[in-house]
């Protein structure tokens, strides 16, 4: 039988998985098969074209590996291995840090959920070897021999027990318009944060129906969401706190009364957890929530999801096809998990061993040499001020252009002389063949420079447009993380040299465009690592900036786009000095109208929502001048914001949800010589058994009095009264300076309930 | 993070640090152009750590120098400007 039908998914099949018995017997029998038995293999799902059926298929898959080193170890493995059900072959291979090729002892698994198991036993009992290709996802191997990716449409051949017998993809993941899949959506959703309070309904939609289901009694729950599973049969389980709350709590529900819930659409399976954890990266401590993983259907919840408010389902769908990692792997992995899988897949593709561990030093380098290499991006100073029409270039996708453009990846740097880095002359690494970190990312940065043009074609109203955009900031993503790779010690395809080289690429490449700008004439007001803002006289429009644009590419060769033009832009001083610029503390209007602010406090996360709303209004209104002289014009509405926000403060009118402070913790409580705010309200939550782990948010109002924090979490609700007022009023008003403060404004005062802003000297 | 040297904002601020006893000795009025220096120098970070000098606070020196030279020929141009607006019987000196 042929058909055509969209993938899902792929994963090891279950031990024991037989498709005879399947029917017969709902629980699995004994694994009893033996190497090479076509039982072995992966699970796919595919939801079939002509009917809208989901199959669950299976199909054999040979999982391999490899380990090195000297031979009588080798020797000594090969022995250990004579007990296991797997093929031994030696062979040669190419290893990406060395140019002779590598003999290596293969070792070939017919069972793909067995080779985990073997490998720890391996590594464990020969811990000196070196390990290749060891701790692959199944679907990476997957597309790599078939070039599938989740939502690929697939043309199959298969047997009356559901064996694969061909599989041809017939779509890319490099579309840019990929057909829509009609998937089914169910969204569960506690009816309040179940951190917060104890929920007493969940809510249920499908396309067309809305239930609320209470949570007691149990009983009729459990039915009831059964019914609506089974009927709806839906492949996308989109839930709210359904890793770290509502999941765990239906199963555990549904074995206690002994229920059964389909929450798996594959009855085989059992749904896995994925234990809680914290971790440190790009210096924050990160938190990310218990995981609950289904089979056969997809299970996202959008608390627990990363940058889901960012980019929502669309975005972890785009990842899935561009990085092959399952949909719901992806939705919880790191945009840096996902090109590091990328790069895997080029090497497996290639025949380029993955290493399990990467054995690779720093090369020694000279002080001096340290000095020129150990460096960032250049970060000026702005000029402090409020200046007009102003434009904003920006490199596109500035490092992954360069790594592409001038072929950095760890094997093309490591012959080339240090110093060389940063010279635009052809060097040593770009007449190598292209490297495999440049060749993993050239179609994705053409696949997004595509949907950005695209994208500024297509008008405001139309209704693709977020879609697009939530796909290019998934892209944006994967690419931002492959620069931060590249120089990461543990990541698989990283050098430091080759990260060193993209930031020297990266310093000149602006250097030439600052220069580019003053032989134009034009004022160079600040440069930010890939992005500069220049002005000159009576240049406003865009094609005023285009000869700059234009000398800008002929210097560095690099994609440049023109982000706005600021009717006007301020640069703000630092708060400890105002002599001393700092480089990301701005906001402006652009000329179509719309704000853009960085480093003020709107765009911090531990600001209450309250005063971002005051901040941004303030900034509204700022945004309705249409010229810079009109500015001062503002002032009055301004005064009279402020005059307003304080009395609604003052009389509490503000509700108490806006006065919230949210802040991570940064360490376990006991760790905390001087418990911060954010510490005190988490121990207040310990005391009423909630634990915190670092990384997770507190949520808080700041009170009078011992110990100044009242968790927003704790079972009784806050009293009003004792809102520490005055608190959120100097908060309120280091807001409002931060947009007052460039048009002149030296100091608001505020007396008796009376605000008012006086100008510079009057 | 991940670095081997220090950011050039901490070296600057070592730099600083490592003359407190100097500006405390100082006058008040002297400490405030102390000050003003440094805030100079701290506007030229980029350029100094792009230098990538094994002596940053040669380079912080030259970037005060650089911005007093700026403040000379800043009031050059205003002496300039208003001398003139005066008629040049009115500058010449008694001799």
């Amino acid at each position: 039988m042929k058909f055509t039908g969209w993938l899902l998914d792929v994963y090891a099949l279950p031990e024991g998985y037989n498709p005879d018995e399947l029917e017969a017997s709902s629980s699995p029998p004994p694994y009893k098969g033996k190497p090479g038995d076509p039982q072995d293999g992966a699970a796919l799902w595919l939801l079939d074209e002509r009917d809208g059926s989901r199959r669950r298929l299976w199909q054999a898959l040979p999982v391999t590996f490899h380990a090195a080193g000297p031979a009588p170890r080798l020797r000594l493995l090969w022995r250990y291995l004579q007990r296991f059900p797997v093929s031994l072959s030696r062979s040669e291979r190419h290893e990406l840090f060395s140019d002779q090729p590598l003999t290596v002892l293969t070792i070939q698994v017919a069972r793909p959920a067995a080779q985990p198991a073997l490998f720890r036993q391996v590594s464990q009992a020969f811990p000196d070897l070196t390990y290749f290709d060891a701790d692959l996802p199944l679907s990476l191997r997957h597309a790599a021999c078939y070039g599938t990716f989740p939502l690929a449409r697939c043309r199959v051949e298969v047997d009356e027990k559901g064996q694969v017998h061909a599989l041809e993809v017939l779509n890319s993941p490099w579309e840019l318009d990929p057909a829509a899949v009609p998937l089914r959506v169910l969204s569960l959703e506690p009816d309040v944060d179940p951190f917060h309070a104890a929920p007493s309904h969940v809510l249920v939609r499908t396309k067309d129906a809305c239930y609320r289901l209470s949570l007691q009694p149990v009983r009729p729950l459990l039915v009831n969401l059964r019914a609506i599973l089974l009927r709806h049969d839906p492949d996308l389980l989109l839930t709210a706190w359904g890793d770290t709350w509502l999941l765990p709590h239906l199963l555990e529900l549904s074995e206690r009364h002994n229920l059964p819930l389909p929450l798996n659409r594959d009855t085989d399976c059992s749904p896995v957890y994925h234990q809680e954890r914290t971790y440190f990266a790009y210096g924050q401590v990160i938190y990310r929530g218990q995981q609950v993983h289904l089979f056969g259907r997809w299970h996202v919840d959008g608390h627990n999801a990363v940058l889901y408010h960012d980019y929502g389902m669309e975005g972890i769908f785009e990842l899935a096809r561009v990085t092959s990692l399952p949909v719901q792997a992806v939705a919880r992995l790191s945009p840096g998990s996902g090109i590091s899988a990328m790069q895997m897949l080029t090497a497996l593709r290639e025949g380029v061993l993955v290493p399990w561990h990467k054995q690779q030093a720093e090369r020694p380098k000279t002080a001096q040499e340290l000095l020129r290499a150990d460096q960032g991006g250049l970060v000026y100073q702005p000029v402090i001020g409020l200046h007009r029409d102003v434009a904003e270039i920006d490199f596109v996708s500035m490092y992954p252009s360069i790594m592409a453009r001038f072929n950095i990846s760890p094997e093309t740097v490591k012959n080339s002389p240090h110093p060389k880095f940063g010279d635009f002359v052809p060097s040593a690494q770009q007449e190598m063949e292209q490297g495999l970190v440049p060749r993993t990312l050239q179609p994705l940065l053409e696949k997004r420079i595509a949907l950005k043009l695209h994208l500024a074609e297509l008008p405001a109203w139309h209704p693709r447009r977020s879609a697009y955009k939530a796909r290019a900031s998934a892209h944006k993503w994967l690419l931002v993380t492959c620069f931060g790779y590249l120089g990461y010690k543990n990541a698989r395809f990283g050098r430091i040299e080759a990260h060193e080289a993209v930031t020297a690429y990266g310093r000149e490449t602006l250097l030439r465009a600052k220069e580019a700008a003053e032989d134009l004439g034009y004022n160079v007001l600040h440069l930010y690592v890939d992005g500069m803002w220049v002005q000159k006289q009576k240049a406003k429009r865009v094609a005023d900036f285009q000869p700059l644009l234009d000398e800008i590419v002929t210097r560095t060769r690099l994609p440049v786009a023109l982000d706005g033009i600021y009717r006007w832009v301020a640069f703000l001083p630092s708060r400890m000095d105002a002599r001393v610029p700092v480089p990301n503390r701005y906001f402006g209007v652009f000329q179509d109208g719309s704000l853009k602010m960085r480093g003020i406090e709107s765009r911090r996360q531990d600001t209450p929502p309250w005063i971002v709303q005051v901040q941004l209004a303030m900034l509204d209104c700022l945004a309705q001048a249409t010229s810079i002289d009109e500015l001062p014009d503002c002032l009055p509405a301004l005064g009279r914001l402020l005059r307003k926000a304080c009395a609604d403060l003052r009389l509490g009118r503000v509700p108490l949800a806006g006065l919230l402070v949210s802040q991570k913790l940064s360490r376990e409580l006991n760790e905390y010589s001087v418990p911060s705010p954010a510490a005190r309200a988490a121990a207040q939550l310990e005391a009423a058994g909630k634990h915190l782990r670092p990384g997770q948010c507190v949520h808080f109002l700041c009170t009078i009095g011992e110990p100044g924090v009242r968790a927003w979490d704790l079972p009784d609700p806050p009293n009003p009264a004792t809102i520490d007022r005055d608190y959120y009023r100097r908060l309120l008003l280091r807001a409002a300076s931060s947009v007052v403060e460039p048009l002149g404004v030296k100091s608001i005062e505020l007396e008796d309930g009376s605000s008012y802003l006086c100008r510079n000297g009057k | 993070m991940g670095r081997t040297l220090p950011s050039i904002t901490q070296v600057f601020l070592q730099e600083q640090e490592s003359l407190s006893r100097f500006r405390r000795a100082l006058r008040r009025s002297d400490q405030v152009a102390l000050d003003d220096l440094f805030a100079a120098a701290r506007q030229h970070l980029a350029a100094a750590a792009y230098a990538g000098h094994a002596l940053p606070f040669e380079v912080f020196l030259l970037a005060m120098l650089l911005e007093e030279h700026k403040e000379v020929l800043r009031l050059r141009h205003c002496v300039e400007e208003l001398e003139g607006q005066v008629p040049a019987s009115a500058l010449e000196l008694p001799g």
